[in-house]
């Protein structure tokens, strides 16, 4: 299995996956998480889950029934996953020589990619 | 009541009520932002206009206490009389089409059953001109029995004003959210046009769920918007192996 080019906004989800390996979250969760406008992270998730690095599930039904809304689906980091991410994270980080601009994406997209 | 947000109400309270009110909202917000007391305010403003006494607009005032705050029932008694605590609790609890709507002309101490039903149109009322705050999924919802139920009643309880304002602020919801959500909903479901045929379901439900969770037209417009800019790239990822990352 390969691995998902480590783009600045990749980086972003991973560290916002790894910040509770066990924890469940969607989408809209993860992108406030990892400081991305909301609806651009789908590409990098099936990225991820592609690679093996996630997983993703839907909600259980009698939570979203209980709540009156559509069922979510949750990812969460694999325990592979979260292992070869952080070993990822810190080779982009020593590729970079500085670090990472934090949660706010404030740097242009592309800034920061490492291949 | 010593909260900023304070408007002055038309007329006199009982030296009892609303200066001396606990303030068991504190902390709370409406979906706006604004303190949850100012929703409060509103409707005893409403309740007012239409020329209920100050016990009503008293209990109008306090219509949320019991339902939504910690209050003891029996607190309210004590403070503010049998009368208030009374409507209070019924504004809460009781079922408003069991309610029979009286057009007869306002009294000065009109029935328990016309007092109770003023208050939950304007609380209704006030909900409907701040719905904007309400999630995209739900208005349509809210602005129909408004308009099939809340509206009517208003009418029949010759609160022409009430009933007419209810009206517009539901139909202009039923006109344009319908439209701005199912097109946002279909837009997603077109996107997924472009998706391999065995994820299209996968990823339509999942933005739906999104979609369902965001708080205004705007945000759900923004989501729309960028989800349809990043559709090619998520069809590419889905169409082709992962990129071999380089041996070191």
């Amino acid at each position: 299995m390969g691995s998902p080019r480590m783009t600045l906004q990749t980086q972003l989800v991973l560290r916002a996956l790894l910040e509770e390996p066990a924890k469940q979250r969607y989408g809209l969760e993860l992108c406030a998480l990892a400081g991305l406008p909301s609806g651009t992270i789908y590409p990098i998730l099936a990225r991820l889950e592609q690679a093996g690095w996630t997983e993703s599930t839907w909600e259980d039904p009698a939570v979203h029934e209980e709540a009156g809304r559509p069922r979510r689906r949750f990812y969460r980091i694999t325990e592979d996953g979260a292992e070869r991410a952080r070993l990822a994270l810190a080779r982009a980080y020593r590729a970079r020589k500085k670090p990472l601009p934090g949660w706010a994406a404030a740097h242009p997209v592309g800034d920061g990619e490492v291949s | 009541m010593s909260c900023g947000h304070t408007t002055p109400l038309p007329i006199s309270l009982p030296s009892s009520s609303p200066t001396r009110r606990p303030r068991w909202h504190e902390g709370q917000t409406r979906r706006s932002g604004d303190p949850y007391l100012t929703h409060c305010l509103a409707v005893a403003r409403i309740v007012a206009d239409v020329g209920m006494p100050p016990t009503v607009v008293c209990a109008a005032l306090l219509h949320d206490v019991i339902e939504d705050t910690l209050c003891p029932p029996g607190r309210l008694a004590g403070q503010f009389g049998l009368t208030v605590a009374q409507l209070v609790a019924d504004v809460s609890t009781v079922d408003l089409r069991a309610i029979p709507p009286d057009a007869a002309p306002r009294s000065a101490q009109p029935p328990h059953s016309e007092a109770v039903l003023v208050i939950r149109l304007a609380d209704r009322l006030h909900n409907m001109r701040t719905i904007e705050f309400v999630a995209a999924a739900k208005q349509y919802g809210k602005a129909r029995e408004t308009i099939e139920v809340f509206a009517p009643m208003a009418r029949a309880a010759g609160l022409a004003d009430v009933s007419r304002e209810l009206h517009n602020l539901s139909a202009a919801v039923l006109q344009s959210a319908p439209t701005a959500y199912a097109v946002t909903t279909r837009l997603l479901a077109l996107l997924t046009l472009l998706l391999p045929g065995t994820q299209r379901a996968r990823w339509r439900q999942e933005w739906q769920a999104e979609l369902a969770a965001l708080p205004t037209r705007r945000t759900c417009a923004c989501f729309t918007l960028r989800v349809l800019l990043s559709t090619p790239h998520l069809s590419l990822t889905l169409r082709r192996p992962v990129c071999q990352e380089p041996r070191r």
